[in-house]
């Protein structure tokens, strides 16, 4: 059964079987066991030295991530992965590219519990220690499951995981949270669509603070996030 | 450019230099040490340009090499090529290289591809910082536009270890006044060192209020400072709790 074209304003309309689209919902729920509540990605440092405190510098915050951070970072590797590259090369490089040592931990915590978790979905043969954009991809080229819609569904749950961090640490409200989450939907569409094109010569950025903020949260004395 | 090590002292062992790039041998501070400083006699990079340069490091062999000036790097015209600048260290079994560039001078609509790749053997130690200045505040410079990509990488033991890219388009002073990047500084620097001993240097260097991290036995920080002066004094600092009570090149102090 197929379902109706899905719009995507700016990564153009994608088409997907039913269980294509469960799989997708399933692998990327916040419940899915990766482990992803425990990591901030340096938002518990962020939000502790007062750069984020509110809507518009949450906001503003992720967008950098996503635009000149592991966002987009991850998007270039996910979809490499999906596209069968060698994907022991793939994930040296994905490692290489941790600035940080909780960095480090973050990605391949969660890729390597987000295999052990699809052992359902007979996963392809993976390293013992994958970086998480890295298997996502892998396994969803494995099951046909369309690129575009992978790496918007990738950008969508790693910024609710954020903001969901946010919520509880600044604090704010749910509505709050949920508004950004809104607001940030052109801001994934438009990584996702300036991804397509990208080698792994685009990997890069300039999250300079949030690479800095992911280094001093190793210090921080108080915490609840691992990252 | 190669260096060897012969009875306790490092000597050079073949120097091949061409157009602007030009090095230089100052009597060394320390014994065992070969001091080198480069130079780019052009005074500075347009678009364009290539500049390209080897250091192979014998085993046991210790070097330091550092610029005499800061680089500057120049606005590029819309239809020329971008400024583009290759470093490669490979250092062999026990050597020992300390990468210590001055500063890196961007002007407005400078166009820059520029790469450090470095080849350590197993247990070869390496010390490198690489400075970027976004124009200089005190002349009322600004970089409104540019491109820059500007790559770290490293491998130990044939393995890749860390790709650092950074990597900065278009509306270059409005990004960098964004909360996440850089909230209005102007001057980045980062600092990789790989040796036994790298997490022994990382609280003291956390004491300074700079950001660090320790991974696979590197380690990593990152500074940002509003101003290229300020920069200056922060970078020696963390040199200083890296390299014990050696003193700077002396290129850097004058």
């Amino acid at each position: 059964m197929i379902l109706k074209p899905v719009p995507m304003p700016v990564g153009g309309i994608i088409t997907m079987t039913m269980r294509e689209l469960m799989r997708l919902l399933a692998w990327l729920s916040p419940s899915f066991p990766t482990g992803a509540y425990a990591y901030s990605h340096g938002l518990e440092w962020a939000v502790e030295c007062g750069d984020i405190l509110d809507e518009a510098t949450l906001g503003g915050w992720l967008t950098d991530v996503l635009m000149h951070g592991s966002g987009r970072n991850d998007a270039i590797l996910l979809r490499h992965a999906h596209r069968r590259a060698d994907l022991v090369q793939l994930n040296d490089f994905a490692i290489a590219i941790s600035a940080s040592r909780e960095r480090w931990a973050e990605t391949l915590d969660q890729g390597t519990a987000f295999i052990v978790a699809a052992a359902a979905w007979s996963p392809p043969e993976l390293p013992d220690r994958v970086a998480h954009p890295v298997a996502v991809g892998a396994l969803a080229a494995q099951h046909g499951i369309d690129e575009d819609a992978t790496t918007a569904a990738y950008l969508q749950a790693f910024v609710t995981n954020l903001i969901s961090a946010a919520v509880r640490l600044v604090p704010l409200g749910q509505s709050t949270g949920l508004r950004v989450l809104a607001a940030l939907e052109q801001v994934i569409l438009a990584v996702a669509k300036e991804t397509r094109t990208a080698t792994l010569d685009d990997i890069g950025g300039c999250a300079f603070r949030a690479d800095i903020a992911a280094m001093h949260h190793e210090t921080q004395y108080t915490r609840l996030f691992r990252s | 450019m190669e260096v060897r090590e012969c009875e306790g002292r490092t000597t050079l062992d073949g120097l091949r230099q061409a157009g602007c790039l030009k090095a230089r041998f100052p009597r060394s501070d320390d014994a065992g040490w070969l001091a080198v400083v480069t130079m780019n006699t052009s005074g500075g990079v347009a678009g364009g340009d290539d500049l390209d340069s080897v250091f192979v490091v014998r085993p046991a062999a210790r070097a330091t090499i550092a610029s005499q000036a800061a680089e500057r790097f120049y606005r590029a015209l819309p239809d020329g090529g971008p400024s583009r600048v290759r470093n490669r260290i490979i250092v062999a079994a026990g050597g020992v290289v300390e990468w210590l560039p001055q500063e890196a001078i961007l002007f407005d609509s400078c166009n820059i591809r520029r790469s450090l790749q470095v080849e350590l053997a197993e247990d070869a130690w390496f010390l490198g910082v690489e400075s970027l200045v976004f124009g200089r505040a005190a002349m009322g410079e600004v970089v409104n536009r540019g491109s820059l990509s500007d790559v770290i990488e490293l491998r130990r033991g044939g393995r890749l270890l860390l790709h650092d890219a950074v990597r900065l388009d278009g509306e270059v002073a409005a990004t960098l006044r964004r909360r996440a990047v850089a909230d209005g500084a102007g001057a980045l620097a980062t600092i990789i060192y790989v040796a036994p001993d790298s997490e022994e240097r990382l609280e003291p260097l956390r004491r300074l209020g700079i950001g660090a991290s320790v991974r696979d036995g590197m380690l990593i920080a990152r500074m940002l400072r509003v101003t290229g002066a300020a920069l200056r004094t922060t970078v020696v600092d963390a040199l200083q709790v890296l390299r014990g009570r050696r003193r700077l090149p002396r290129v850097w102090l004058c």
